[in-house]
């Protein structure tokens, strides 16, 4: 197949900025796409990565799901396990994530909700991500059980921080820098000092259950304990963290849908679908063939990794028409914004019910405001993307 | 691929090809059937995608497997024994024909 000078890097800065253009040549021209770069194949259109998406058996996460794998993770968290240890291991957290059983946090989240975006009260210009991030790590914390308060092991920001930087990878190498691996195991060494209070001393929260949890009366590994705490830090902070991010840059930018939701609440839910659809953070995820496939006149071997570029796949014409268009009307059912299959995210409600609360309350501080620079930072990361940075003017 | 056909509670039918391996939940939310919600994503932890299945299907679909069966006890609509879970069923030339009703709420 000629190619020519086509290529889709996923560790570019200029896909890190707009990966969208793209996914469209993707799509059209190599739905089933080798990347040297990668050093995997990359799934484009919808209906590809649903199919993968469904099917573990042939397309396995127990390699890693993370593009860039941090060492040691595969195999041991939910994300990067197959069924039946998947399944096993969900099944001892999911209820803590389901929406009925999210009620009671509904009050906590709107308190701190009001608290952090009271700040900017009387504030003319200010970057998003200060008080997006404060949001989101209270809201983990409270989610989770994390040690708060007198009781906190770190400040806040120290989680937050690492957070952010383990899900990054170095532009130049295509690797985890030293800087990533080193925000990696300080969140190993965090989840661990939690792991080991909580079994000294249970409460009622999720890592108390699960530092304490038995299936068939043993005891879970305390590495599956140690990476699958580590991990649900790392994606509700980041995950989260960066899809408020993608929500305020759309609404920033997209004035007429801004207005919208301000003057009525109640279709900040289909913001909130359509975001994640338009420009999810999680943008690509991967997996490893357990047999050969052949798609589109290709022959992807067994052991090959595959991109599955959620990302693309929201934006592909032959399910979404006028995919390039954010419209908040649109209603875009079977998204791809939270994944799919087994390994669809486990923060689905709370993280939908999070970012609700998030902008009723910022829009009642701050109701109008506007991108102040065209060009933003983007976080250089292979999985993820967002802005580092989004300075916003109230108007 | 199968065709098979979803009537919602207000009676409307729909019929759609699912290529093999798609979820029930999966090819409905895609293709603009309401009655189905699937707010998880398809992993078995929401019961938003609740449907009874007809006699042909109940034959030939495998039993439930015990998450599916758990997962169950929180559907918001009345459980029936031909209740399922439209994430957990995957589509094959087996189901050829087969239909689903859904019910009146799913949360």
């Amino acid at each position: 197949m000629g190619l020519g000078s086509f290529h889709f890097d996923p560790y570019s800065p200029a896909i890190d900025a707009d990966p969208f253009p793209t996914y469209q040549r993707l799509r059209d021209e190599f739905p089933c796409y080798w990347s040297e770069e990668a050093q995997m194949w990359v799934l484009s259109r919808y209906s590809d990565i649903v199919t993968a998406g469904q099917d573990w058996q042939t397309y396995s996460s127990a390699s890693g799901n993370l593009m860039t794998e941090l060492p040691g993770r595969a195999g041991a968290t939910l994300g990067s396990s197959d069924p039946p240890k998947h399944d096993r291991l969900r099944g001892l957290i999911q209820h803590a994530f389901m929406k009925r059983n999210l009620l009671a946090l509904e009050e906590p989240i709107r308190a701190v909700a009001q608290e952090v975006f009271g700040q900017l009260r009387g504030i003319d210009e200010f970057d998003f991500k200060d008080v997006s991030s404060q949001f989101t790590v209270k809201v983990l914390m409270a989610a989770l059980g994390l040690p708060m308060g007198a009781d906190a092991l770190v400040p806040e920001q120290e989680v937050r921080d690492n957070a952010v930087l383990m899900v990054q990878s170095d532009a130049r190498t295509r690797a985890k820098g030293p800087e990533h691996i080193a925000a990696y195991n300080w969140m190993q060494e965090y989840a661990s000092k939690v792991i080991a209070m909580r079994r000294a001393e249970p409460k009622n929260d999720l890592i108390s259950h699960f530092a304490l949890a038995e299936i068939d009366g043993d005891r879970l590994d305390d590495r599956e304990v140690l990476l699958t705490t580590t991990t649900l830090i790392m994606a509700g902070v980041e995950s989260l963290g960066g899809f408020m991010m993608m929500m305020a840059y759309n609404l920033a930018t997209y004035a007429e849908a801004r207005r919208a939701v301000v003057a009525n609440p109640a279709l900040l839910p289909d913001a909130v679908e359509e975001s994640l659809r338009f420009n999810t953070s999680a943008q690509r995820f991967r997996r490893r063939l357990m047999k050969d496939v052949t798609l589109h006149g290709q022959t992807m071997k067994e052991g090959d990794f595959v991109c599955l570029a959620y990302g693309s796949g929201n934006r592909d014409e032959r399910q979404y028409p006028n995919p390039d268009v954010y419209d908040i009307a649109r209603k875009p059912r079977g998204h791809l914004g939270f994944g799919g299959g087994v390994h669809a995210c486990l923060g689905t409600a709370i993280a939908r019910l999070a970012v609700k609360i998030a902008f009723e309350e910022f829009h009642k501080v701050v109701p109008d405001y506007t991108r102040v620079a065209d060009q933003l930072p983007w976080m250089p990361s292979s999985t993820f993307r967002s802005p580092l940075v989004l300075q916003l003017k109230v108007q | 691929m199968a065709n098979i056909t979803f009537i919602e509670a207000s009676g409307q039918s729909t019929t759609l090809n699912l290529p093999d391996g798609w979820s029930l939940m999966q090819g409905a939310t895609a293709n603009g059937v309401e009655g189905i919600i699937g707010e998880c994503g398809g992993s078995c932890a929401c019961a938003t995608c609740h449907c009874y299945v007809d006699d042909f299907l109940a034959s030939v679909l495998p039993a439930p497997a015990q998450g599916e069966l758990d997962m169950l006890d929180n559907v918001t609509a009345e459980r029936r024994p031909n209740s399922r879970l439209a994430c957990q069923i995957k589509a094959s030339a087996a189901l050829e024909g087969g239909v689903v009703t859904l019910p009146e709420c799913q949360e």
